[in-house]
């Protein structure tokens, strides 16, 4: 009798359906598929329209004032850019002839130059973050450490790294480590935590598992757990690379006489927004190349992981 | 001397303090087949977790082969219900596992001598993977390209490959549509005669405890205010006819207090109803 019913019931919620399908009833917005050319042509549009607005802007601010330096044309910029790019850094010394070709004459350019400052401070930034990888999950496991490091690093969470950094220069003076350390202390306690909430997040089940086949604390701490958590973690730095450039920045544009956000500080004087615009695009291109590596390298490494 | 041997245990949990499990006196001698039965919170799984050595209990003391443990090691294998296996491992990596870490610590897996031996390991897991009725090419696979099915078969595998004494095994196939259900209860029907393993098995199926079983045990509170007590301790005949297992789905059912839950659960078990019992008969183990 129930099946009978509930047969009665499909049938008339499929008529119903049916009908409103022919009527062009009820769209659920929720459930509707873009075609592969609308996803193209809507992913791309609002870039389209920045740079449509940028050109109108650039145009109308030109046809006022020729000498306007606050919105340059785009020509204006590829200039600069190439300068940027192709000429030798103005407080070097002239080392090559007019003949050198292209990559030499990248390698010599203010901006490979800048480049390699910052991303030098970067890379040691993000080696420093090793550590505190290995102290999250010693804390999650082992409870005496958690118990030891976890107030202190919810305490040192809370302090504002830019806050920290007059200290910083007073203690270790201007030099490299004064920025470096100010990135590690602005994000290793986001990942000392996070690595602790993945590590605890491990179920139970695996740990007790692990031990009765066999495994030792290390072994369930260095093959199970962190084997499980590492993609998360790689997830969880890459969502922090945005935190150390914004450190990276602010350690440069204080105290430097090199890197990217130096050469955007002291282009500011000038009003060189020509090759600002440029250098702050290409800082985002470099950034979102890092996050593209760096999720290749969490599918090449961790297969079995499939993101939420 | 009993394997496995509960003297007067109790837990109990939280403050104001509430008691899971009261006064538990039991011994399961080496080579029983025992199953767990009772309604869900009764301290089944409480009761393997105090085998496990992974909980401590209030009172009284757990002694295995006379002594007491306070932290699992390789003397119990374990198949939990969910995360049986590690998703980071393939099934292959799953089952040398527990040969690999017993063996290699990090420093010496870095020697020859753990390549060598790896082959071995190998080996031994591939004929685990055929005996648990997988193919060779699922070695690769990692746990979430395999059905419900196939991963407590693969963590069965690999709690056996250890060769532990005790193979405890919590609610492992109450996530299983009935037919792979039914497989696994063969299998590790199968297993335990091969191995001669002392299984723990904690189910709240009261047809699946008999079949499989030999010997079942209940667990209930005789009030909301007690912890649970060993209500029913029974041996399992291998050959009682369709009757008298009948009368004792019916036994079990009212002393576990669960005859509704053994109706609802009834048609898990090879499509056998409370009316067709003579159906369950050819699920009884003397068939198997």
């Amino acid at each position: 009798m129930s099946a009978c019913v509930s047969r009665t019931s499909i049938w008339k919620w499929q008529r119903k359906a049916d009908f409103e399908e022919k009527m062009g009833g009820r769209f659920q917005l929720v459930h509707a598929k873009p075609s592969r050319t609308a996803a193209i042509l809507l992913s791309w549009f609002l870039f389209v329209l920045g740079i449509g607005l940028y050109v109108h802007a650039a145009h109308k601010r030109h046809q006022e004032n020729a000498e306007d330096r606050v919105v340059p044309t785009i020509p204006h910029m590829l200039h600069s850019t190439y300068e940027a790019a192709f000429r030798p850094a103005e407080d070097d010394e002239p080392t090559m002839g007019e003949n050198a070709n292209m990559p030499q004459r990248f390698l010599a350019s203010m901006l490979w130059k800048d480049t390699k400052a910052s991303a030098r401070r970067f890379f040691y930034s993000l080696l420093l973050l090793i550590p505190a990888i290995f102290l999250g999950l010693h804390m999650g496991l082992f409870p005496y450490v958690g118990v030891f490091f976890s107030r202190f690093v919810l305490f040192f969470d809370k302090i504002i790294a830019l806050s920290l950094l007059p200290i910083l220069f007073i203690a270790v003076g201007i030099d490299e480590l004064s920025k470096i350390m100010l990135i590690v202390i602005g994000v290793t306690p986001t990942i000392i935590l996070d690595t602790f909430n993945l590590t605890r997040s491990v179920p139970q089940e695996q740990v007790v598992k692990a031990f009765t086949l066999g495994a030792g604390d290390f072994d369930v701490a260095y093959r199970v757990v962190l084997r499980q958590i590492a993609p998360r973690v790689l997830n969880s730095i890459r969502l922090n690379l945005k935190a150390v450039m914004l450190f990276l920045f602010a350690g440069e544009m204080i105290a430097s006489t090199d890197g990217l956000a130096y050469r955007i500080a002291l282009l500011r004087r000038h009003m060189g927004m020509d090759v600002i615009i440029p250098y702050v695009l290409w800082v985002a291109l470099l950034l979102f190349l890092v996050d593209m590596t760096m999720r290749l390298i969490n599918r090449k490494l961790h297969p079995w992981f499939r993101e939420a | 001397m009993a394997l496995i041997q509960f003297e007067k245990v109790s837990v109990s949990y939280g403050a104001p303090s509430h008691p899971v499990l009261s006064s538990i006196d039991l011994s399961i001698e080496e080579g029983e087949f025992v199953c767990l039965l009772g309604q869900t919170g009764c301290g089944k799984s409480t009761l393997l977790r105090l085998v496990l050595g992974s909980e401590q209990p209030c009172e009284g003391r757990v002694l295995i082969d006379g002594t007491e443990h306070d932290q699992p090691d390789p003397i119990c294998g374990y198949v939990p219900q969910k995360y049986s296996l590690f998703p980071d491992k393939t099934v292959m990596g799953n089952i040398t596992f527990g040969p690999e870490v017993s063996e290699f610590n990090l420093l010496t897996r870095l020697t020859p001598r753990y390549f060598r031996q790896r082959r071995e390991f190998r080996q031994q897991a591939m004929q685990y993977i055929r005996r648990i009725g997988l193919q060779d090419a699922d070695a690769g696979k990692y746990p979430d390209q395999l059905s419900g099915g196939m991963q407590q078969r693969v963590a069965i595998a690999q709690a056996l490959v250890n060769r532990p004494r005790i193979l405890l095994l919590d609610e492992a196939f109450s996530a299983l549509d009935p037919g792979t259900r039914r497989d696994m209860q063969v299998l590790i029907r199968q297993l335990w005669q091969g191995t001669g393993v002392t299984l723990v098995f904690v189910t709240h199926n009261t047809q699946e405890a008999l079949q499989l079983g030999t010997r079942v045990i209940v667990l209930a509170r005789e009030t909301p205010n007690h912890g649970s007590r060993v209500v029913l301790d029974l041996a399992v005949s291998s050959s009682c006819a369709a009757d008298e297992f009948s009368r004792l789905v019916a036994r079990l059912d009212s002393a576990a207090g669960s005859t509704r839950e053994s109706e609802e659960l009834t048609p898990t078990i090879g499509g056998a109803t409370p009316h067709d019992l003579a159906a369950a008969q050819d699920l009884l183990p003397n068939e198997i």
